[in-house]
């Protein structure tokens, strides 16, 4: 059985098709890259998958449950989490609280009043962990919003991280990030693909071509090819859309 | 066994206490807070009357301002309809006491649970709403209710109100008439403190830090598997609780309920209290209500239109610092921490 799979995918905008028919798996363990142009619908795909769209039609299920059109809390709850192409963090949260509030949010009473928050050690030494393995450790006590551009994209993933997910949907985590954090960044998406089965959009072609076991390259919301690493940079049409060779 | 690395537990659970930054308050707070406390139970005897009264009335619009706080301040829902609960209170109080010859504790609990009904109800509709549509529904529930303890008259009394005899206080041991004033001033500053307590126990807990996690962004708290709504509509049923208790015993205070506790004053003025003090801060409210309350009593003796003032002095404070009062000493404070 597929970990996550969608079967004839489509979301419509009005007369605009977005995802078309798209047809796409990941295996455990695996970390898969989606490409394609602006517009080609890969966040659109993401949004579809963790509730933030509802399907016009097709399925998607993860562990053969069918999870399509299901709320985003209940689908993190099965275990799919996700990051933002534009960052989308607690601004006035520090790190340590920001990975925390994922962490909690597994905790048998998340809603509980009358312990203090700090009392739940393995809570916080969960928390702990995951900064770590992202190198965030040194900067638990800062608040999110004077984190570096680089740091906000590590703790986009760190709070993605949190909830302990299966699936992780990473969206373009090295956006706007300088060539210097670039390192940082391929770096933390290998650890955490260790931990999770990965999807990964991205445009810097060569991060997705060194990651990737697999990659499936999507063009006006239909899925173009799919195949290895190697096999796609070698493909006539993959050439046509990213690079204009006729 | 739970007993055993109870101490070990303890001190691995210190250290995560550490780790969350301390918005409500630093560590002399709590001394603060005790010797606040303490001048409060001791100059109670000592204060002229019109001094007392106006402290009494401060303390119980204190329990509305910390509760409204919880919603405006932590979990970002700006409403405009805190009368209704204010006004339940007042009337669950003077309607038990009137129909049913409820002695005041009976009529304080139907008072209390009348508003988490209310707040339930009303709040299952409103917190699905988001930003300026859940201000608006909030409105109009304001006006249905105020518009109804008008014309159903024959229960409220409409404007004139239902004046009420207070029942003796009954303590178990004792009973204390609330005709006397010193009983009511400690009458009063005993919900404020438990009000107070269990506040920043929740402000504290694992709700508390949800709430903030939803106001500093509630969208992706849904994708950690929060179901916000549920969250939101948590804080919505505390405010109402203590905006109900509040009016409570502001109707206990006065003797007397009207369809005035459902006016419009009183869903403006936990706004006001909450913005001045500081937004989150639980002490910055209470700030706000003395603010207010002060300004009302001693500057409307001199200048019927002292609202123009006032709101001047908003606009002022709010210009100089957003955060409020709280939240521009707590930014000074921090200014000179990094000098230093």
């Amino acid at each position: 059985m597929k970990l996550l799979e969608t079967a004839g995918l489509t979301k419509n905008f009005g007369g605009l098709v977005a995802v078309d028919e798209v047809n796409f798996a990941v295996e455990k363990g695996e970390l898969k890259g989606i490409i394609g142009p602006n517009g080609a619908g890969k966040t659109t795909f993401f949004n579809l998958i963790t509730g933030s769209l509802k399907p016009t039609r097709g399925k998607v299920s993860l562990n053969g449950e069918d999870i399509s059109g299901l709320p985003p809390h209940l689908i993190s709850r099965k275990g799919i989490s996700r990051t933002f192409q534009i960052t989308n963090i607690f601004p006035e949260m520090t790190v340590y609280e920001s990975v925390w509030a994922g962490v909690n949010s597994r905790a048998k009473q998340p809603w509980n009043p009358f312990i203090h928050a700090g009392a739940a050690t393995d809570i916080s030494r969960k928390t702990k962990e995951i900064c770590q393995m992202v190198g965030l450790d040194s900067k638990m006590g800062e608040l999110s919003t004077n984190l570096s551009h680089g740091d906000q994209r590590v703790l986009e993933i760190a709070i993605a991280l949190s909830t302990e997910p299966i699936l992780l949907l990473l969206d373009e985590p090295t956006q706007g990030v300088s060539p210097k954090e670039i390192d940082t960044m391929i770096s933390v998406v290998r650890k955490v693909s260790e931990v999770a089965a990965v999807v990964l959009i991205e445009h810097n072609m060569d991060i997705v071509l060194e990651l990737s076991d697999n990659i499936t390259v999507l063009e006006n919301g239909r899925t173009v090819t799919e195949g290895s690493p190697s096999e796609i940079s070698a493909n006539r049409e993959v050439q046509k859309i990213f690079l204009g060779i006729e | 066994m739970p007993f055993k690395d109870s101490g070990q537990g303890l001190r691995t659970a210190s250290s995560g206490f550490r780790e969350f930054k301390s918005r409500m308050s630093n560590k002399q707070t709590p001394f603060v807070m005790l010797a606040v406390a303490v001048v409060v139970i001791l100059i109670g005897p000592f204060l002229p009357p019109g001094l007392r009264s106006l402290v009494i009335e401060i303390m119980i619009l204190c329990i509305f301002a910390m509760g409204y706080d919880i919603l405006l301040g932590f979990t970002d829902q700006c409403s405009l309809g805190q009368s209704i609960f204010f006004g339940t209170g007042a009337y669950g109080v003077v309607l038990a006491i009137s129909y049913l010859n409820a002695n005041l504790w009976l009529a304080l609990i139907i008072a209390v649970i009348a508003s988490i009904v209310l707040a339930f109800l009303t709040g299952l509709i409103a917190v699905r709403l988001s930003e300026a549509y859940f201000v608006i529904i909030t409105a109009i529930f304001f006006s249905i209710f105020y518009l109804l303890s008008l014309s159903m008259s024959w229960l409220t009394g409409g404007d004139d109100g239902i004046s009420i005899t207070v029942p003796s206080l009954s303590l178990g041991f004792t009973e204390l008439s609330l005709y006397n004033p010193l009983v009511n001033y400690y009458f009063a500053f005993f919900f404020l403190i438990i009000s107070y307590l269990i506040l920043t126990r929740v402000v504290g807990s694992p709700l508390g830090k949800v709430f903030i996690s939803i106001r500093e962004n509630s969208e992706r708290t849904k994708f950690l598997g929060y179901n916000v709504f549920r969250y939101k509509l948590i804080a919505f049923i505390l405010a109402g609780l203590f905006a109900g208790l509040s009016g409570a015993l502001y109707a206990i205070r006065l003797r007397y309920g009207s369809a005035d506790f459902f006016s419009f004053d009183w869903s403006v003025l936990p706004i006001v209290w909450v913005l001045i003090g500081g937004t989150g801060t639980l002490i910055g409210p209470c700030i706000g209500v003395v603010i207010m309350s002060l300004f009302q009593y001693y500057v409307s003796a001199w200048w019927a239109q002292y609202l123009i003032i006032v709101g001047v002095l908003i606009i002022v404070i709010l210009r100089v610092s957003p955060k409020g009062i709280v939240g521009y000493i707590r930014s000074r404070k921090g200014k000179v921490k990094e000098k230093g």
